[in-house]
């Protein structure tokens, strides 16, 4: 046994009663604590929103989609699925700081997280929710931002999710699917 | 001081929590030989081992509030010697760690402390053979007696991985100990 481990009681409680150690605070580890958690719940719930905003954005160019691929590629927001990867793999990574988390196959969560985001976005999107997320959520201010930069215009309220009923009125494009114009 | 003794690890942290700082003495004599040995088996370097327990114990005392009393402290500290074993595995992954001689404290031994110390150094011999994440459990539930639990709660692994490990381990020891 090393000598330096003979004096290690010494060592340590010399250097409490001397203050150069210190315990953190109970308040840093509650602030830890709920920002952890407010991290997962917003990385999921940014995840989700911006899986609804691929598939909106995907469907704006209508049920042609294989013709306007060149399309898709010049207006797709590409900044979306990159956020979305972002989202899921920060919300990962927050789980895994869960007590929880290592008793389950760690796969199986992964994958479940996955699902649940990809799952959560297209429910999202068929019932109509983002709809609402688009009028008042926080989220409103990247739709209206989207649907100017690529002039579409799209009714509200029909809780059909986002894009049922849309105008698409670019240039070169002729199809339109509902020309009510919303109240954005 | 025998009331001091009866008490638990949990009763412990929370006297030291609330102001009663000397009490940390307690904790540190009731695990620092334990945690050597598990440090040591981890990292086969006795000084490395004896940095890493000494730096864990402080680490621990920094952090005593984020220790959820309700769970047993031993699986926390040796969570803590783990992470810190493991960090100085990394940094030193291209040394080839030589384990310092065993200094006999007496002359005076007996054939049966010889053998039994040999028997250790054998078995530890064997260990060092076989990859960490199967030396690992199978150090803590024959040298230290924790439980497939509480192998899961300290290395953060579902108990059916524990398992597994534990399996392989026993075989790959018993290959490795019959070959040499």
């Amino acid at each position: 046994m090393s000598k330096e481990l003979k004096n290690i009681t010494d060592n340590i409680m010399d250097q409490i009663h001397e203050k150069k150690i210190k315990m953190r605070p109970k308040a840093y580890f509650i602030l830890g604590s709920i920002l952890t958690f407010v991290g997962l719940v917003s990385s999921v719930v940014i995840s989700i929103f911006l899986f609804g905003f691929i598939r909106f954005s995907l469907r704006t160019h209508g049920p042609m989609a294989s013709y306007r691929l060149d399309q898709i590629l010049s207006n797709f927001p590409w900044w979306a699925p990159v956020l979305a990867i972002v989202g899921l793999v920060m919300g990962i990574w927050l789980l895994r700081k869960y007590d929880f988390s290592f008793k389950v196959n760690f796969k199986i969560v992964i994958i479940g997280f996955i699902l649940a985001v990809i799952v959560g976005g297209w429910v999202m999107d068929s019932i109509g929710l983002n709809d609402v997320l688009i009028r008042r959520g926080p989220m409103q201010g990247i739709m209206r931002q989207y649907m100017q930069d690529n002039n579409i215009q799209g009714e509200q309220g029909s809780g059909s999710g986002w894009g049922r009923n849309l105008t698409h009125s670019n240039i070169n494009d002729t199809f339109h699917i509902d020309s009510e114009v919303p109240n954005l | 001081m025998s009331e001091t003794l009866e008490l638990i690890d949990e009763e412990i942290v929370e006297k030291v929590r609330s102001g009663d700082h000397d009490f940390y003495s307690v904790i540190i004599e009731r695990y620092k030989d334990k945690l050597l040995r598990y440090a040591t088996n981890l990292v086969h370097d006795n000084d490395k081992a004896s940095h890493i327990v000494q730096d864990s114990l402080i680490k621990a005392y920094i952090n005593l509030y984020g220790f959820n009393i309700k769970k047993k402290f031993s699986n926390w500290i040796y969570r803590i010697v783990h992470n810190e074993a493991m960090n100085m595995v990394k940094k030193y992954k291209n040394e080839v760690p030589i384990l310092d001689d065993f200094d006999f404290e007496s002359d005076e031994y007996i054939l049966k402390e010889f053998e039994e110390r040999e028997t250790k150094i054998y078995v530890e011999k064997c260990l060092k053979s076989i990859p960490i994440i199967y030396s690992e459990p199978l150090s803590l539930y024959y040298l230290d007696d924790k439980s497939y639990e509480e192998i899961s709660d300290i290395l953060r692994i579902p108990m059916g991985t524990v398992a597994i490990r534990m399996s392989r381990a026993k075989k790959l020891m018993k290959y490795i100990c019959q070959k040499n």
